[in-house]
């Protein structure tokens, strides 16, 4: 089986803030790592890979400094990485993205695309959906266990708020890992010795591609952002109680929040 | 795909870099082996760097990272809600500061661009041995061979523990580090501590700032941060009995430190290990297919006033890098070959220092000299500055400042610091 793994790069969301004024991330000086949710995408892959034999290819459309992340998928396992880079990309929102994902993917052979389940920066959960929308095959989404039934079939198993989903699906598809679903494996020396000695992440700009401008990066953009609000910051009171024991401090809790009003006894 | 290398270095700190470029330079195939999402994510430190040593191996040392160079020196003896300072300033800086994860980034690319092989996320988890002769490390269940290991894990030296070269660690032999960085505006650093542009502040605070415990508090400025943090000896650091970090938002909120980090905000907390006694010193750093580089073999001397650690580490990485040329050349990798690692050693400044202030860690692990020093001369200056009618005369003030001290132990203690220091 050949498998395709979009994954994304993120700046690290626990050390980004915002601005207030613009309201966009201040990413400058943040590092970023592979969105974490495609790590579980990149394991069923590779997992698969395992059992049923094949390739898994990577691609991430991103700044140059996105190889980093790529070297980390080459380190898991995978065979290919692709690195899409262009300045003709950047500004794109997820129906730019998703096209010029699609087209890259149509490049190259495959059977199944996986995705994580959304991405930490922007949540936006429907890139999956929009690349095999414009591929024209099936997508299931929050999917925890994969089996290939042979015959260009595989099984799958989602997970929803209360219940399990099963499905078989017919090949080519696309699968949206969801989060926590697997463990995702460590990288290995020996892989990542390969990615520094043979140059193996491909960079492919639009050069390769050779999509119109129109149809990508901010100009392929009709998403716009008109505002952005924050939730309004409450002022804390900041009072710490040093009890001597549990009770104490459960007294003084009960006693605070009756105070506030926000306990009736 | 060979899996050889000449030489495998574990360890991208500043010690392992130094090492990596030093032989990659001499046309090594070496390969870099870091345990961090990217180099110097595990590294930490207090703020400052010798530069000297440094820009003997580095000549483009300029280019690095540096923050601010260090004009102003301040030692700060705490007692209460007074403080006695020496300030010390000279505007030919020997020292700089720098964040040590920038540092040993900008180390190991030196290191790539000179051709080693730098891998990242890569924990090894001990080192091969064929008859007591290391071969290669261990990755996983990989194998990867090299003539010599040179190891420079850091402080927690599980390789060599695991290898039986290194006794566990025990809470005596090590302090603990705990930081913040505070950001702060260039402008406001530069008018509150009256620095220039480019100009930098050490600030070594001792007494109050750890309860009189053993061991002292730092300031660094950073261009745009201030960079805060407590040093604890382990073993005296249970005699707290809350967490340290309070201790450090202690420090942070106290009236003298207050004013000066006004409207900062806290954008990182770290800790590390310190290796402090002499005893964490390796005896001898080689063994057969092995050099030790570092905080592995205990390269750090705190004297109190002022820190060392990175110019060590890097200047034994320096050294084993060179063992290792002389080592190669005779094809003899064994203790015997390496032995001009330790003679090396012996005649560079790290080993000369690390030998010269041997006792400094007993002075260091005294009480008294934490609690009841800074308490006797912050009385004293009280005595002497702050009166309503009478001037003392430095004597009395001395006789009533010194309380329970006896003229014998002030003696006694007075020649012990001045032999250790």
């Amino acid at each position: 089986m050949d498998i395709v793994v979009c994954i994304k790069w993120v700046p690290n969301t626990t050390s980004v803030n915002i601005d207030q004024k613009t309201g966009t991330l201040i990413r400058s000086g943040v590092p970023s790592v592979i969105n974490p949710h495609d790590l579980h995408a990149l394991e069923i892959a590779l997992t698969l890979k395992d059992r049923f034999g094949g390739s898994v290819t990577a691609i991430t459309m991103a700044p140059p400094s996105a190889k980093l992340g790529l070297e980390h998928a080459i380190g898991m396992g995978c065979d290919r990485a692709i690195l899409l880079t262009d300045m003709v990309y950047a500004g794109a929102d997820t129906l730019a993205t998703s096209y010029t994902l699609a087209k890259t993917i149509s490049k190259l052979k495959f059977d199944l695309i996986l995705v994580g389940q959304e991405t930490v920066d922007s949540s936006t959960a429907h890139i999956g959906a929009q690349v095999a929308s414009w591929l024209h095959i099936p997508y299931l989404y929050y999917v925890v266990d994969v089996n290939y039934l042979g015959d260009g079939k595989i099984w799958a198993k989602r997970l929803l708020e209360d219940a399990y989903e099963e499905y078989e699906l017919t090949l080519p598809a696309l699968l949206a890992a969801a989060m926590h679903s697997t463990h995702p494996r460590r990288v290995k020396l020996s892989y990542k010795l390969r990615c520094k000695s043979e140059q193996i992440i491909e960079v492919w700009s639009n050069k390769t591609l050779g999509l119109e401008a129109n149809c990508v990066g901010l100009k392929g953009s009709p998403t716009i952002v008109r505002k952005t609000s924050f939730v309004p910051e409450v002022p804390r009171k900041k009072i710490v109680c040093k009890p001597k024991d549990v009770e104490q401090a459960a007294e003084w809790l009960i006693k605070r929040l009756i105070e506030e009003r926000l306990l009736k006894i | 795909m060979s899996r050889h290398f000449d030489a495998i270095v574990v360890g991208a700190g500043p010690a392992g870099s130094t090492a990596a470029y030093t032989l990659a330079k001499k046309g090594f195939k070496v390969l870099l082996l870091e345990r961090g999402r990217v180099v110097g994510s595990k590294n930490i430190f207090g703020g400052r760097v010798y530069s000297r040593p440094l820009e003997e191996i580095y000549p483009n040392l300029k280019e690095a990272p540096i923050q601010r160079w260090v004009v102003k020196e301040r030692l700060s003896l705490i007692h209460v809600e007074s403080n006695i300072s020496l300030d010390y300033e000279c505007r030919d800086g020997r020292s700089f500061i720098c964040y040590l994860s920038e540092l040993a980034s900008w180390m190991a690319k030196q290191a790539e661009d000179a051709g080693s092989t730098v891998v990242t996320e890569i924990t090894v988890d001990s080192l091969v041995q064929k008859n007591g002769f290391v071969k290669g490390v261990k990755v996983g269940d990989e194998v990867v061979e090299a003539d010599a290991v040179i190891d420079c894990e850091g402080v927690n030296r599980l390789l060599l523990e695991k290898a039986g070269l290194a006794e566990e660690l025990r809470t005596d032999q090590v302090a603990l580090g705990v930081k913040e960085t505070l950001k702060l505006g260039s402008a406001e650093i530069e008018s509150r501590f009256g620095l220039g542009e480019k100009e930098g502040l050490s600030w070594i605070m001792l007494g109050d700032v750890t309860e009189g415990l053993p061991g002292g508090a730092f300031l660094y400025t950073n261009s745009a941060a201030i960079s805060l943090g407590l040093v604890l000896m382990l073993n005296t650091a249970k005699a707290l009995n809350e967490h340290v970090s309070r201790l450090l938002e202690r420090l942070r909120l106290s009236p003298f430190l207050s004013r000066y980090l006004k409207d900062s905000s806290i954008v990182e907390y770290s800790a590390h290990l310190i290796p402090e006694a002499s005893s964490v010193m390796l005896s001898r750093p080689y063994s057969d297919g092995l050099l030790v580089a570092g905080d592995a073999a205990g390269y750090l001397l705190n004297l109190g006033y002022t820190y060392r650690g990175v110019d060590f580490a890097a200047y034994s990485g320096y050294l084993a890098a060179q063992a290792f040329e002389k080592a190669h050349a005779q094809g003899d990798f064994s203790k015997k070959g390496l032995e001009c690692y330790g003679k090396m050693l012996k005649e560079s400044f790290v080993l000369k220092q690390m030998l010269k202030f041997k006792g400094i860690h007993n002075l260091l692990n005294d009480r008294t000299l934490f609690s009841e020093y800074p308490r006797m001369l912050s009385n004293l200056a009280r005595e002497l500055f702050s009166f309503d009618y009478e001037t003392p005369t430095l004597i009395e003030a001395l006789k009533r400042s010194k309380k329970n001290i006896s003229w014998l132990k002030l003696l006694l203690d007075g020649f012990k610091v001045i032999r250790s220091i």
